[in-house]
């Protein structure tokens, strides 16, 4: 049976009485309860940015930890710092894996999570009493296993090269691939394009706009969203790759035609010089 | 009674993390109160440096309750400062989805994250099942779930439930506490209703997800929207897209006219005292939204903008959010710091520079005379404000609006109270009920236009000529607005060399969760606090009724504020 | 009293060519092979490459009967594994061919080669015919070891773990999966194998200009010496192969 017990968001009980309740679980149940964690702990200024009945959150969740048979990161939040934790990251947030060691902690990313994932991951546990297989991200195969390109319903006109080029042409009304617009399914593993959301309604890419990849590592900042390639990371200079690549190419370019330039002149002054030697050598035969 | 300080941290129920503190009077009444936003997560530095189009995505996760409406104001911003004018039907679909959003919102937040402060979950296992029908019957005499039969099953689910030992969320609240009016018959329907709206609520964001993909956090998109319109394809808004969202809107009506509104106008009249209690500051500003056609032209507003101040109905101020005199940010009780000891700042000035200078955690008790919050103090032309549905149906009232008029008239008639009960806990909580009516025809509304433009032909949604950075200006500025469920939310952006050169949220909660200003002049919730009578110090639920009649969202604020360890669910494995 | 200087003379040398060059059998037929393999696919791998990242051919109709993107993929993993199977090729022949196979290694423990290095790049800046090479030289061979082998390799990894994208866990995945996590997630991997093309194209305006300018300031018949393996030399030239041994 799940019992929800503890969730500030949802709880009737409120101040010392709710957390009464998180400390009466720690004791009675130590090793038996699964702690799932949503959002991150700001580790900044010892953890200043997010304080609960006046205590920071790390450390609430350093104690909770403890007793816990294992840990849920529940949403990128926790799974991998998420949009607080994007460059520069101004409240030190860092993910429950970076903090937790002694735990098995299983990764359910997204922004947020596909409910019947987050449901699938804590029934699964339950019903057959084993964590599942993880990734090489800490994330659950069953729903992580695939990209969702691979399973995305576009995929079609991705193949056959027909690609949505404005947000509003012909090709956006028809459903063509999203890949030009920046669409990052072929990076992102999750269940989207095979679950869909909100009991199957839809998903982002079925409504027109492509995936921003939130169920993947540091995905904030592997922008524009709306370029298919994030930039260079260059100190300083915002650069993609193409332009650095061309900026590259046009300077070897320079560089060889500057070199055959000053070789051909190089040439005609020594043909010139020859040219001359070869004539004084004729006359002086021709006075000896 | 000796003075008493009571502590409330966290404060459930609501997004993100807020601590109340209460100081108690000889009487036990509430003399004096601060109310500090408890994390921040930095947002506005986040973004410096970005891509403007991208915006809206990240603003859009400063909160998972009210997800879209940061989307919608940072598009907006956007589009404001790029020149951008977005084709009709996105307007549309942007109300449509809007409307969606507060009417979810509104129904949420009384059923499940405000109900329980007045409603005795526990008595509710003496109820009468006939009797608990007879009573549904009475208040809402079409709506189909009201058989003794539907009630004593409920009953018994909940029996279950204490039995067991296993009240999950609703251990240790208040229950039995003598502030609890209900009678037991009441307090059975209003759980069974607690359990139908939450099935409820995740059908209604349906239309988030046909429009914007997914929910939380749907797309949007500078410019418009990404959800073409294409009758003739089985891939864009059809016919069958358009099907659904006429259901959805139908059966969102249904719980809203028989379910939400007759539990309201009940157990609203088991508690008149509370139409005495929590007015606060009297003063309430809107920015408006709802646009006809265009964001720029706020006559054609379904909400109209506008400043009331003391509660003088007579006459509606007009507000500016783009004048640097009117709204200014001070920081005097925040954990943040200005340059050169500047008193306050514009928000396009505005800069974002934590500086923690409260007690070291763990701590039991904040200094009300120092700083005690993450969150800034804004401020309308000096006077501290409060945001959100009382405030927007108390500006469309007195703007003289029929459409306003009307709702709020019936409900006063009903309840049989004067106008001036509106000024109140309970007030706030009736005006939420009484916008969400509104919201239910104006959806409708929405949706009939969006058909009527597809009759003439216009399926555009995008408008896609500015969409290349190289098209911009160098340098622009930009405001975004939108009446978020919680209250006014504006998006200052700075744009420069095709990046966002600066980022400022005032977001509604800010407004109301707001510490004093520099002269001493209190946040809404902290003087919604002052004058409140407490019947056990030890059970505050005096104060959660307050508080949450302004449906805190503590995420919003605390972006800037900073909430974002968001909660710690902990789950049994027996 | 004035000396005689004679000139080479074309004609001299065409009647009477061992006088003046002598020839030798330099790249072995694996060499060449590989050299005309690794070129073709380098130039197929950049376009397809590019064609990838940016598709502009749009085929009409449905997308039931059109490939086009399907097929340039195809085709950029179908020369991959040539690239990389020729690639290996390359290696092997490094222990089994002649000397001048392994002449492109940068023995940047010998000071000879470090020496040869400057020089050669002396040389080069200073338009002289100076010191000749019957191998690689050190600087033609460094070129070869960072832009052909370095970024070959970073190709493979990289454009070997977005391969193994669609089948986590498979045979691909495991062994070339760990640089996804390495590089920082899969759209840095595509960046960094995106700009590291581009080496390609900057390594072969370099390599294909200075094969033709060394062709021509030494004499030596460079540009024919990938297809017929033969390179000349003059008496006397040979002497600066030295700090190869
Ligand atoms: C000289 C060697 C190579 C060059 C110049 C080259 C070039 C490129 C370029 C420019 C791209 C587009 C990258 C992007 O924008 O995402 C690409 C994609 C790719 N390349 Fe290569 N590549 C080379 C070798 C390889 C090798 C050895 C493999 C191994 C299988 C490989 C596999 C891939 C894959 C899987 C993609 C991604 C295709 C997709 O996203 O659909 N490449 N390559
Ligand atoms: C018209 C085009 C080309 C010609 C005439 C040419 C000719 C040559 C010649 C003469 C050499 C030996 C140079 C020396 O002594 O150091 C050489 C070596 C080499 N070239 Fe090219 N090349 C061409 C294009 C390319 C291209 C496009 C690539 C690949 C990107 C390439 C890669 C190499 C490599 C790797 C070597 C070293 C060979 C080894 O030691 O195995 N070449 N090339
Ligand atoms: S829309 Fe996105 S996920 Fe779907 S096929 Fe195109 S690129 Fe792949």
């Amino acid at each position: 049976m799940i019992s929800l017990d503890y969730d500030e968001t949802l709880q009737a009980a409120a101040g010392h009485q709710a957390e009464e309740i998180r400390e009466r679980i720690m004791r009675e149940h130590p090793g038996e309860y699964v702690l799932a964690v949503e959002g991150n702990a700001p580790t900044g200024d010892g953890g200043v940015y997010c304080t609960v009945a006046g205590r920071t959150f790390l450390d609430i969740l350093k104690e909770s930890a403890e007793g816990a048979k294992a840990i849920i990161a529940w949403g990128s939040c926790a799974s991998d710092g998420c949009v607080q934790a994007a460059s520069p990251n101004p409240t030190g947030a860092k993910p429950v894996h970076e903090i937790i060691h002694s735990h098995p902690i299983i990764n359910v990313p997204g922004c947020p999570p596909i409910a019947e994932v987050m449901t699938g991951v804590l029934t699964y546990i339950l019903t057959f009493d084993k964590l599942p297989e993880l990734d090489r991200f800490g994330r659950p195969k069953m729903f992580y296993g695939q990209r969702i390109h691979d399973k995305c319903y576009r995929r079609s006109y991705f193949d056959a090269g027909q690609f949505v080029e404005t947000w509003e042409d012909d090709g956006a009304r028809k459903g063509w691939c999203l890949y030009k617009m920046g669409c990052r399914g072929p990076m992102t593993y999750n269940s989207c394009s095979t679950f869909k959301w909100n009991n199957g309604v839809s998903f982002p890419i079925g409504s027109g706009h492509g995936c921003i990849g939130c169920s993947e590592n540091k995905f904030w900042d592997n922008g524009p969203f709306y370029t298919r390639l994030t930039n260079v990371p260059l100190p300083g200079v915002e650069s993609t790759p193409d332009k650095i690549g061309k900026y590259a190419a046009v300077a070897a370019g320079v560089g060889v035609a500057a070199h055959a330039a000053s070789y051909a002149a190089n040439q005609g002054i020594k043909k010139a010089k020859k040219n001359r030697q070869t004539k004084k050598l004729l006359e002086s035969d021709k006075e000896e | 009674m000796a003075k008493q300080r009571v502590v409330v941290d966290p404060v459930t129920r609501i997004e993100g993390h807020l601590r109340v503190e209460a100081m108690l009077n000889e009487s036990g009444v509430i003399g004096d109160a601060i109310s500090s936003g408890t994390m921040w997560r930095g947002i506005e530095l986040i973004l410096k440096g970005r891509d403007p189009r991208d915006a809206w995505a990240f603003c859009e996760r400063i909160c998972g309750v009210c997800t879209t409406v940061h989307a919608l104001a940072s598009v907006r911003c956007v589009e404001n400062a790029l020149g951008i004018r977005i084709p009709e039907n996105a307007n549309i679909i942007r109300n449509i989805m809007f409307l969606t959003q507060m009417v979810q919102d509104h129904v949420i937040h009384f059923y499940h994250l405000h109900a329980l402060d007045w409603v005795d979950l526990v008595s509710a296992l003496g109820a009468d099942p006939s009797k608990t029908a007879a009573l549904a019957q009475s208040v809402s005499p079409s709506w189909p779930k009201s058989s003794p039969g539907y009630f004593a099953d409920i009953q018994k689910t909940l029996k279950k439930f204490v039995e067991s030992g296993q009240l999950g969320l609703f251990q240790n609240a208040y229950w039995g506490h003598p502030a609890y009016k209900l009678p037991a018959e009441a307090n059975l329907m209003a759980v069974a209703h607690y359990l139908e709206a939450l099935n409820w609520q995740k059908e209604i964001i349906k239309i988030h997800t046909i429009f914007g993909g997914k929910n939380p956090h749907p797309n949007y998109l500078v410019g418009g929207m990404a959800s073409t319109i294409d009758l003739q394809s089985d891939n864009a808004i059809n016919m069958e897209r358009l099907n659904m969202i006429r259901d959805l809107i139908k059966q969102a009506a249904v719980i809203v006219e028989q379910m939400y509104i007759p539990d309201l106008l009940a157990v609203a009249s088991f508690y008149p005292e509370w139409t005495q209690i929590g007015g606060g500051l009297g003063n309430y500003m809107v920015y408006g939204d709802l646009p006809a056609k265009d964001i720029s032209d706020a006559s054609s507003f379904r909400f109209p903008p506008g400043v009331i101040l003391n509660k003088n109905l007579s006459e509606v101020l007009a507000v500016d959010p783009t004048n640097p005199e009117e709204i200014r940010e001070e920081v005097t009780h925040s954990w943040y710091e200005y340059p050169d000891q500047v008193a306050s700042l514009h928000p396009w000035d505005g800069v974002t520079v934590p500086k923690y200078t409260g007690p070291k955690p763990p701590y039991s008790q904040l200094d009300e005379t120092g700083t005690y919050s993450w969150l800034k103090s804004p401020r309308w032309k000096g006077h501290a404000v409060e945001v959100g549905p009382l405030a927007r149906m108390l500006v469309g009232y007195a703007h003289g609006r029929d459409d306003f008029r009307e709702v709020v008239n019936e409900a006063l008639g009903r309840l049989n109270v004067p106008a001036t009960a509106l000024f109140s806990t309970l007030g706030r909580t009736a005006a939420r009920g009484l916008e969400t009516r509104l919201g239910i025809k104006w959806l409708q509304d929405e949706f009939d236009h969006l058909i009527g433009n597809l009759k003439g032909g216009d399926t555009l949604v995008a408008d896609t000529s500015r969409w290349e950075p190289s098209t911009w200006p160098g340098e622009a500025r930009g405001f975004g607005f939108t009446e978020a469920p919680r209250g006014s939310l504006g998006h200052w952006i700075h744009i420069k060399n095709e990046k966002i050169e600066s980022y400022q949220i005032v977001v509604p909660s800010t407004w109301n969760a707001s510490p004093k200003d520099a002269r001493g002049q209190k946040g809404a919730y902290e003087a919604a606090l002052v004058g409140t009578p407490m019947a056990d110090p030890e059970r505050p639920v005096e104060i959660l009724r307050t508080i949450h009649s302004f449906d805190p969202c503590l995420a919003c604020a605390s972006h800037v504020l900073g909430p974002d360890g968001r909660k710690l669910a902990e789950v049994i494995v027996r | 009293m004035a000396r005689r200087v004679h000139p080479i003379n074309i004609i001299d040398v065409a009647r009477s060519p061992h006088r003046y060059f002598r020839r030798k059998y330099v790249w072995q037929w694996p060499v060449r092979i590989f050299h005309w393999v690794n070129a073709v696919a380098v130039t197929v791998l950049f376009s397809t490459g590019l064609y990838i990242s940016h598709p502009i051919l749009a085929p009409a109709g449905e997308p039931f009967n059109n490939f086009v993107m399907a097929t340039v993929r195809q085709v950029h993993f179908i020369f991959a594994f040539i690239f990389l199977i020729n690639f290996l090729w390359r290696i092997y022949w490094f222990w089994f061919g002649n000397n001048y196979a392994r002449s492109g290694f940068p023995f940047f423990w010998r000071r000879s080669w470090w020496k040869d290095l400057f020089r050669q790049v002396g040389d080069y800046f200073s338009l002289k015919r100076g010191h000749v090479h019957l191998g690689h030289n050190a600087l033609a061979g460094l070129s070869y070891t960072i832009f052909v082998i370095g970024l070959g390799w970073v190709q493979i990894f990289t454009g070997l773990a977005l391969y193994s994208e669609s089948n986590p866990g498979g045979f691909w995945s495991k062994l070339t999966g760990w640089v996804i996590p390495l590089l920082g997630g899969s759209m840095q991997t595509h960046m960094w194998h995106h700009l590291f093309a581009w080496g390609f194209i900057v390594f072969a305006i370099l390599h294909v200009y200075i094969v033709f300018y060394d062709g021509q300031q030494y004499k030596n018949g460079l540009v024919t010496s990938m297809i017929s393996g033969v390179k000349f030399y003059r008496n006397g030239d040979l002497e600066n192969d030295k700090w190869l041994s």
